[in-house]
């Protein structure tokens, strides 16, 4: 045995290994990415390198020898440096999409390209479990979600993008047709979370801690909990039997509420501090921004989400039959559109810009018109004119389009002396939303008058305290947002809770520079949208627009995902590496060496654009199978791995045993899925054994949501048996 | 009386066959006219030697077919003024005269075709008194008195590499030469074989026996036909003669040749790709240790050697290795062959004795620069190298005093510049090699001198941004520690000698947008002085591109939007007026 010391720890080894292999006996991970037990070693990564006292070059570790009193360091500077630039270096020329950009693109970050998958693939349960990982009330967030994902989809250069809310609509309504999926609650921690505010952000917080295993309770001062969702959207959009459900869900995991009780009446956040381990304020945006434009204290004129809210309570305000909506985002909408439907004959909506910027979904613009919504572009409010107190007409200053401003838009500019006066008998300022101050006046206000909540944290100027939403930061924004700042609040409060440090770090991710993509290929396949109402039934009632998707049609949008984010994504060996250090790909941006191409039989897959060159399959085909069905080609930047001779797989002397699969450490060579929609999937691995002509086989077995995804043989019988993937599953199941 | 033609690679490029031909077809006795190797004046050939019958030469340069007349009329009359044109001049001569031949000694001088002369002028004595007269430790330990090391650029002790595959357990050997030389502008090796193959043969047969190899292997390049041809007909002339084969001069010592030609890689210059290589695989090179006396061709124990080193072992031999030794300095024995090309006057190969300086082969011997421009610097070593500034240029010929400036000894590859060569248009000419040249294999080289070669060509072309010299820097020492060959990490040597040598150069592209040598066609513009236009129209008519306007007579100017920047104006005005800036 040979003694020598690595990071300070004195371990032996046997004579004749390598450092590599003498660290890992002694737990000391070394990253290496072209390295396996299976082939030779090859010393292409340069990863594995270390440092050994006396020895002035850096030591591949695959190959250098232990000696005795040998000291090595795996972790030095030196080392460190190396590995980082060798990452950035093999990253930069990696053309790949760890994730699909419908997700990078969700403020939830949810699985966008997974579910949408799951859809296409009719696993509408394993869909519904996806989503609820990241959002909890689906159903009514498929409805509302002004979609974000769908801005980012690819699709959108071949035609348009994947109706992507609809489908996680279809699938949420799936799943509250019938046994509703509830997730795995862990075992109580005993600790307690009061959350102040039954809005998205506070119902989502409370459902991932709840599943934690703390005790949550949510206090709202309204009577019902679901904050703006219920209080803020129309019926028509969002029928409340919906999210009555996806609410009763949540409660079901264990969350307690209490309705009707009010911060700074009924307690305070030091109260429920005294009583519980943390709180958070997720208590929104109540109030509707003021215009300053004279005349707005006239009887007539209403807040927007005041108005709404009258509506959805019972109590609508007296609008009349001329009716004027002032703003151009999706309260506007939701404004005109109710107005509408509370019998109003002229409904305008006045927006200072154009149709084309106007901040709403062009959905909503369009069926808003449809319904008879007039629009007055290019106009703006100068002053609310009144008589006996009450509100008789608008007058309106002609703006046209100037430079564009900081937010890219074209600037209205007033056209000098030009105005309109039109006659109304109310007005609804939609404009925006703003905190109620005096409720969290315990906490420290920003210069905008938010709670000033830490971006990773969500900690607050008050310890055990936390805030999110539409009350923080910059102001009131979409409920995704608030979704998703809810989740990673989940997770800092439960590190809180658990005297954990909380990992803030961001995962690196490769991206693919979108303007070296070519769609060219592509067979055009019109967007699916679900049926609605016609508009002469629809504007006269308050049943929902959208009858949602039926099933074929949810499969057939489904299926027109293009599949940019990477099936081994989370097995990426390389992906885990580049994780370890803090990568910046960025600074050696160049050109890519291999066109993004696919070559595929029926079960592998090859995209050579990801390919690092380890080598691993190359070297296990012609040194474990003795085959050499594929081989390097070129020389430099542009060295490829190729089928022999350049033929498709399947020419050539592959038998599929799926061996370059297993090892290739990152999505270059892949295995399909057992299913029709490839989708990435976090599967589960297992060695299982089967018997073949007599002979005991091992192989493995990967499964998502009890499905067996792809059988991969995993010794000399099963690579060479000649069964089809088909029969060794039959075998395993 | 004797004529010979020097017929190496550059001779025949130059027109030598053609002259041969015609010396045939005059009156000239056919049997008087013979062939040499590589004379070493590439810039004077083709070269024609006359011997008289006291074996007195008269060298004629730059000799055409036309001249062959002449030269028979010599041949008749005896009457030297026929060849005034023609003999070389005294300056000329000093660049062989001033030279000490080693590895050279026969070059020029025998004909590489015939094993006679070799033998006449003493070859294969040393192979016979190795076999006769001298243990296989006795060989070695001359090769050690000698100090020699190893001629491919790394100077690493011969001995040492003969004694660790000597003691190699195993009854295969292999020795094996390395004639893949492949850095630009180099020639050594191409001209010993050409010119000198037995030379090379019987320094691999000393090998062979000192190491216990029986099997010798010379891997050359495809792109050397005739040294390959050359070689072929010297090994079969030394089997005839039964100096290849078995029981060699009638000892126990048997050693068979094989000639593999590689397919045009540079990196199987580096040893375990050329293993790989001679395997019959791709070549990349493979992770040492094992080392190739270890484990080299086939895994059995191999000693590989550089050309020029096995050219040295007979003489070594023959002379003892205190004699080579005395040559050179403390750290560096013997003589080196240069491959000297470029911007000086007399270029072609020079061997002299280490601790001679730069400007002895630069200026003394080279002759200086062939243009009015003053000396800048010199590559040394190929794409390997470094460049050294002109203020080095009293820099010593020896490893450790060339390893101190950045660059390195090298294969002997010598690319001299003068002010009008961008240093870092060199550095991208050389990174574009190497990264081209790159087997692929390991990340810093693949990519690494990829993305340098990106960076480079940016501030070349004027796109260059502040802190690309220090990520060039960052990732010329990141590749030099992490490339698993010496081709990945030498890769960086002209950036990083460039970079340390000429900053300033490299501020100018990125910082003022300005190229100072004027070579860097994004970033200069050419414009006509109309003070001194003459209006002779002769720019004009050269434009390819007809951006020249301009009346008869009366001063021109350039459409710098249609000017494509190719400098054809600027040569061709007799005016001095078009201008570069």
């Amino acid at each position: 045995m040979i003694n020598l010391t690595i990071n300070g720890k004195a371990i032996t080894a046997p004579e004749g290994s390598t450092i590599l292999e003498a660290a890992r006996a002694n737990g000391i991970d070394i990253p290496t990415l072209c390295y396996d037990k299976a082939v030779e070693v090859y010393g292409a990564c340069g990863l594995c390198v270390v440092e050994a006292e006396g020895i002035p070059k850096l030591l591949r570790s695959c190959s250098a020898k232990v000696s005795e009193g040998m000291v090595v360091n795996t972790e030095s500077e030196r080392v460190v440096r190396s590995r980082k630039i060798a990452m950035e270096l093999l990253m930069s020329a990696h053309d790949g999409d760890c994730v699909a950009p419908c997700q990078l693109n969700c403020p939830a970050r949810t699985d966008c390209q997974g579910y949408v998958g799951l859809i296409a693939n009719g696993e509408y349960d394993a869909a519904i479990k996806l989503i609820k990982n990241k959002i909890s009330l689906p159903a009514s967030i498929g409805r509302v979600c002004p979609h974000p994902c769908e801005k980012a989809c690819r699709r959108q250069n071949v035609e348009e993008p994947i109706n992507i809310a609809q489908l996680k609509a279809f699938a949420a309504d799936m799943d509250l047709k019938a046994d509703s999926y509830m997730p795995d609650v862990q075992e109580s921690t005993g600790k307690k979370v009061a959350i102040i505010g039954g809005g998205p952000a506070g119902l989502t917080a409370a459902y991932y801690l709840t599943i934690m295993g703390h005790s949550v309770t949510v206090y709202d001062m309204m009577e019902k909990m679901g904050g703006m969702l219920r209080y803020g959207i129309p019926q028509y959009r969002l029928p409340k039997e919906v999210l009555d459900k996806e609410i009763s869900l949540i409660e079901k995991t264990g969350v307690k509420f209490v309705n009707n009780s009010k911060l700074g009446k009924d307690f305070t956040i030091e109260s429920l501090k005294a009583e519980n381990d943390a709180v958070i304020v997720a208590v929104g945006a109540w109030k509707s921004s003021s215009m300053r434009t004279p005349g707005e204290e006239l009887d007539g004129v209403y807040g927007g989400i005041d108005f709404l809210r009258g509506v959805i309570q019972g109590n609508a305000p007296e609008i009349g039959e001329k009716v004027a909506i002032c703003g151009g985002g999706n309260t506007a909408m939701d404004a005109c559109r109710t107005a509408v439907r509370l019998g109003a004959k002229e409904v305008y909506v006045v927006y200072r810009r154009t149709r084309a910027e106007m901040p709403a979904d062009k959905l909503e613009i369009d069926e808003a018109e449809e319904e008879g919504v007039i629009y007055k572009f290019l106009t703006n409010p100068l002053s609310f004119n009144g008589e006996d107190g009450k509100v008789k007409s608008i007058t309106l200053q002609v703006m046209e389009l100037g430079e564009p401003d900081a937010s890219g838009r074209r600037r209205p500019v007033p056209v000098e002396g030009k105005t309109e006066e039109i006659a109304v008998d109310s007005v609804i300022l939609a404009i925006g939303q703003k905190l109620v101050q005096g409720d969290v006046s315990e906490l420290e206000l920003n210069e905008r008058g938010n709670i000033v909540a830490d971006a990773d944290f969500f900690t607050t100027s008050i310890d055990g305290v936390f805030a999110i939403g539409d009350a923080t930061n910059r102001g009131a924004s979409i409920a995704i947002e608030a979704i998703g700042e809810a989740d990673r609040c989940a997770k800092a409060v439960d590190a809180y809770l658990n005297g954990q440090e909380l990992d803030t770090r961001v995962p690196y991710i490769s991206k693919r520079d979108e303007d070296t993509i070519d769609y060219s290929d592509r067979e055009k396949k019109d967007r699916v949208n679900p049926k609605v109402l016609p508009a002469d039934v629809r504007n006269k009632n308050f049943d929902e627009v959208s009858l949602g998707f039926t099933e074929d049609e949810a499969k057939a949008e489904a299926d027109r995902c293009l599949e940019c984010g990477c099936r081994e994504y989370y097995k990426c060996k390389f992906l885990n590496v580049a994780q370890r250090y803090d990568i910046n790909p960025e600074r050696f941006k160049g050109e890519m060496p291999q066109k993004y191409s696919h070559d595929e039989n029926a079960f592998i897959e090859r995209n050579t654009s990801k390919c690092i060159l380890c080598g691993l399959c190359v070297r296990s085909c012609r040194e474990v199978m003795k085959l050499s069905s594929i081989g390097l080609m070129g020389r430099g930047f542009t060295t490829d791995v190729s089928p022999a001779f350049s033929l498709p797989l399947d020419e050539t002397n592959c038998n599929n045993c799926g061996l370059c699969v297993q090892l290739c450490p990152t999505g270059s060579l892949t295995e399909k899925f057992n299913l029709p929609k490839q989708v990435p999937l976090n599967e589960q691995y297992s060695e299982e054994f089967v018997e073949i002509d007599g002979k005991k086989s091992s192989v493995v077995v990967s499964r998502y949501n009890g499905k067996i995804l792809r059988v991969i043989p995993n010794d000399e019988v099963s690579r060479n048996s000649g069964l089809s993937r088909e029969q060794l599953r039959a075998l395993v199941d | 009386m004797r004529i010979v033609i020097g017929q190496g690679s550059c001779g025949i490029a130059a027109g030598a066959e053609k002259v041969r031909k015609a010396l045939l077809n005059t009156n000239i006795n056919k049997d008087d006219i013979s062939i040499t190797g590589c004379i070493g004046m590439c810039y004077l050939e083709p070269i024609v030697d006359i011997y008289d019958d006291n074996n007195e030469v008269t060298r004629l340069v730059q000799v055409s077919e036309n001249d062959a007349e002449t030269i028979a009329q010599y041949a008749q009359s005896g009457d030297k003024s026929l060849l005034d044109k023609l003999i070389v001049s005294d300056e000329d001569s000093e660049f062989l005269t001033k030279q000490t031949r080693i590895a050279l000694r026969n070059c020029g001088i025998i004909n590489p075709e015939k094993i006679d002369e070799y033998v006449g002028a003493g070859g294969y004595e040393a192979i016979k008194k190795a076999l006769t007269k001298m243990t296989p430790e006795e060989v070695i330990d001359v090769v050690k008195t000698s100090g020699i090391g190893g001629r491919g650029g790394a100077g690493f002790p011969t001995w040492f590499k003969w004694n660790a595959a000597r003691s190699s357990e195993g009854e295969e050997k292999y020795l094996i030469c390395n004639a893949d030389e492949g850095d630009p502008g180099a020639f050594m090796d191409r001209a010993v074989i050409e010119s000198d193959p037995h030379n090379l043969i019987e320094g691999m047969l000393i090998g062979a026996y000192a190491i216990g190899a029986k099997h010798a292997v010379v891997y050359v390049r495809a792109e050397y036909p005739l040294a390959i041809k050359r070689l072929k007909k010297a090994i079969e002339q030394a089997k005839e003669k039964g100096l290849i084969g078995n029981n060699i001069f009638g000892t126990d010592f048997s050693c068979d040749f094989m000639i593999k030609a590689g397919a045009g890689a540079f990196v199987c210059g580096e040893e375990t790709a050329l293993i790989e290589s001679l395997e019959g695989h791709r070549g990349m090179p493979r992770l040492k240790p094992p080392f190739p006396a270890q484990s080299g061709f086939w895994r059995k124990p191999s000693n590989i050697n550089n050309v020029e080193t096995f050219a040295n072992i007979a003489w070594i031999i023959n002379n003892g290795g205190e004699a080579f030794a005395a040559m050179g300095t403390e750290g560096s024995k013997g003589t080196k062959v240069f491959a000297v090309t470029g911007k000086v006057k007399r270029s072609g190969l020079v061997e002299i004795p280490m601790g001679k300086t730069l400007r002895d082969v630069i200026f003394d011997i080279g002759g200086g620069m062939k243009t009015d421009k003053d000396f800048k610097a010199v590559q040394m070593g190929g794409p390997s190298g470094g460049c050294i500034p002109a203020n080095l240029i009293d820099t010593v010929i020896d490893y450790k005093a060339l390893g101190a400036t950045g660059a390195i000894m090298g294969s002997g590859g010598m690319v001299v510049m003068d002010e009008s060569t961008c240093m870092v248009g060199m550095a991208k000419f050389f990174l574009d090699f190497t990264a081209k040249e790159s087997c692929g294999k390991c990340i810093h080289c693949r990519i690494g001198t990829k993305r340098m070669l990106e960076m480079l060509d940016r501030i070349t072309k004027g796109e260059g941004k502040e802190g690309d010299i220090e990520l060039l820097e960052e990732l010329c020492y990141s590749i030099k520690d992490g490339a698993l060959c010496g081709l990945g990490q030498t890769a960086p040597n002209p950036v990083l000698t460039t970079i340390k040598y000429f900053r300033d150069e490299y501020e100018a592209h990125i910082k003022d947008k300005k190229c100072p040598a004027g070579e860097c066609s994004d970033l200069i513009e050419y414009r006509i002085d109309a003070d001194k236009c003459k209006g002779c129209t002769l720019c004009a008519r050269n434009c390819p591109v007809n951006a020249i306007s301009g009346e008869v007579k009366k001063p021109h100017i350039i459409d710098t939007d249609k000017c494509i920047k190719c400098g054809k104006c600027y040569t061709v005005c007799k005016f001095g007026a078009v201008v570069k800036e």
